[in-house]
């Protein structure tokens, strides 16, 4: 058995290496999780993310590596450890037999937790779940069945909650709900990781990212500082006569490109001035614009700029 | 875009407060985690019972009925051509035979059935989450099925009772022989849904193992009545001991000495639930 939760982490997860056949779904991945953070990992579809959190969650055995949770090795003290995790997995699933008030009280005994009808109704009510209380499973609408997963994860009161894609196929309302909920939940005391590849949603609600790609775990940093670094926006500014290219050079000081005849891109970074600084000078100077459009660099682009890092890195010979 | 969760906190770190709620509620659960409790094997035997008894018209009612049907078929109207069996009526030789052909079906079914359904439905990964024990799990899935064959198995027993059977020779050794059988089936069930990976892996055993071996087990006859090399070869088959076993403690009479069937049916109940165990334990197919 492990000493008493008095660390600075909750979890903390050492050279962790999960193999099928030649893949590395997980691959050397060492990460801690502070207690009461939302940390979010972020990543594309089949990066490990899902495969990261089986592990620490007790759902897939047979990894090579440590993961402690509140000092407690998540494979010898597993009792333990699952007593204090809840989970939302990604897969919608349903129980057939049973109705939702039903499954939520299994829920709750299979942790040892008497599930009293308050708790229930309370969680349904918070979900918007409690006219279906009594309704089987199986009739619920997929958006449904998510909330039932969410209310099914936190019926035994875990102090660590796992979201694998909690808004995927989610409505912008309930998403946004959902974002609330959780933020709500952190400030009661609930550590939250969650795993997305919108980077909108770690944006929004993490206190740290973790960016994860071919299982491997490429960087784990501040919200602010990854998005700082690697979260460019760009500003589209289409001109009416077709004189892009000239503009284009009058802007030296300032990362402005003609991306065609008619139109000029600005790259900045969030938080600096360059956009009143390009507004102003093209309305000074007698410009005619069209239209005005902003993006941002895709979650995609991130990954390509770690992914050139990190391949850099392993050609000089860098360690991992 | 809107910061709503930076203030208050060191950057990279969670708000204080909230680490400092965090980690109270840490040392709490903590001690509760740590706690033996029993509350959780408990409920996946409820529920597992519940399951079936909920749909109990296709889980109890149908296999008795199907069944009873076999006994007045065969019993009385076939049962007068063929008059006795090592001296006992062929309605009363035929009551452990098809006690057992609906024990031994329903068993498997019900914790093959029931896990795979799971695995199917991605509600296994409700359980594989729990601290439950392997032990634990493994128990309450096997439990609910033996509920259901020994329930399904007495309720032939008793109906046929009152249709003028005569079998009540030994009850507590057919009700052992029973319930050994009901628990080997249901280990074996357990194992099949872990490996299984369609609804054909599931269906294979019973259609080209279990159904053939329960009919040729002596469910219907003595192997006395088989010619050579029958007769012999049937005692290559384990059922024909479940059903002697039963047969004797209902009726007094046996093809096989009785504790042969005994020493078999521990010694598969050991071998299957062993594996079954080390299935749950390794994580093998269900923890991949």
């Amino acid at each position: 058995m492990g000493s008493k939760f008095g660390g600075d982490f909750l979890v903390r997860a050492r050279n962790v290496t999960k193999k099928y056949d030649e893949l590395r779904a997980v691959d050397d991945v060492s990460v801690e999780i502070r207690p009461g953070e939302i940390f979010a990992l972020l990543g594309p579809n089949g990066a490990g993310k899902t495969t990261l959190i089986g592990c620490i969650t007790g759902l897939i055995t047979g990894f090579e590596g440590t993961i402690e949770m509140a000092g407690f090795d998540v494979v010898d003290d597993y009792r333990v450890t699952r007593r204090l995790v809840g989970l939302v997995p990604q897969e919608l699933n349903y129980d057939a037999f049973f109705s939702v008030r039903q499954v939520l009280e299994f829920q709750a005994g299979y942790f040892g937790v008497k599930p009293s009808p308050e708790r229930v109704e309370s969680l349904l009510e918070q979900f918007s779940l409690l006219d279906k209380a009594d309704a089987n499973t199986r009739w619920l609408s997929g958006g449904m069945k998510r909330r039932l997963m969410i209310c099914k994860a936190l019926m035994h009161d875990p102090v660590l909650l796992f979201l694998d894609e909690p808004t995927a196929g989610v409505d912008v309302e309930l998403r946004d709900e959902l974002w609330q909920y959780v933020r709500n939940l952190r400030d009661q005391g609930m550590t939250i990781v969650l795993t997305t590849h919108y980077l909108e949603e770690a944006e929004r609600l993490a206190d740290r990212v973790g960016i994860i790609n071919r299982g491997r775990l490429l960087r784990v940093d501040a919200r602010e500082s990854l998005m700082d670094e690697f979260g460019r926006r760009h500003l589209d500014v289409t001109l009416k006569h077709g004189d892009a290219r000239t503009w284009a050079q009058k802007f030296g000081e300032l990362n402005v490109e003609a991306v065609d005849d008619s139109m000029l891109r600005l790259h900045y970074a969030t938080g600096d001035s360059n956009v009143n600084q390009l507004l102003q000078v093209l309305v000074g100077q007698g410009a005619e614009i069209s239209d005005i459009e902003t993006g941002r660099s895709s979650l995609e682009e991130i990954f390509r700029t770690l992914l050139r890092e990190d391949a850099e890195e392993v050609s000089e010979g860098g360690a991992r | 875009m809107k910061d709503e969760s930076t203030e208050g906190r060191e950057l990279g770190m969670p708000p204080q407060e909230a680490a400092a709620a965090a980690r109270t509620r840490i040392d709490a659960l903590v001690e509760v985690a740590e706690k033996k409790h029993f509350t959780g094997p408990w409920t996946l035997f409820y529920k597992e019972i519940l399951r079936f008894w909920n749909i109990a018209g296709q889980t109890i009612v149908s296999p008795v009925i199907t069944t009873m049907l076999y006994f007045l078929v065969f019993g009385y109207s076939l049962g007068d051509r063929l008059q006795e069996i090592q001296g006992i009526p062929y309605v009363d030789f035929l009551v452990p035979g098809l006690v057992m052909l609906a024990l031994i079906s329903n068993a498997y079914i019900n914790s093959a059935f029931s896990l795979f359904i799971a695995k199917v439905h991605g509600t296994i990964v409700d359980l594989l989450v729990t601290p439950l024990t392997y032990t634990q799990f493994l128990t309450a899935y096997v439990s609910a099925a033996v509920v259901r064959a020994m329930l399904i198995g007495l309720i032939i027993w008793v109906v046929s009772l009152l249709m003028g059977a005569t079998a009540w020779f030994n009850i507590p050794l057919a009700l052992l022989f029973m319930f050994l059988t009901a628990l080997t089936f249901a280990f074996i069930g357990v194992v099949i849904a872990i490996i299984g990976e369609d609804f054909d892996h599931i269906n294979l055993l019973p259609n080209f193992l279990i159904t053939p071996l329960t009919f040729l087990g002596g469910v219907f006859y003595s192997i006395e009545m088989l010619p050579e090399p029958w007769d012999t070869i049937s005692l290559f088959n384990p059922v024909l001991y479940m059903v002697n076993g039963v047969r004797y403690g209902m009726v007094g009479v046996s093809d096989v000495p009785v504790w042969h069937g005994l020493v078999l049916l521990v010694a598969m109940n050991l071998f299957f639930g062993g594996l079954a165990l080390w299935l749950l334990k390794t994580g093998k197919k269900l923890r991949e």
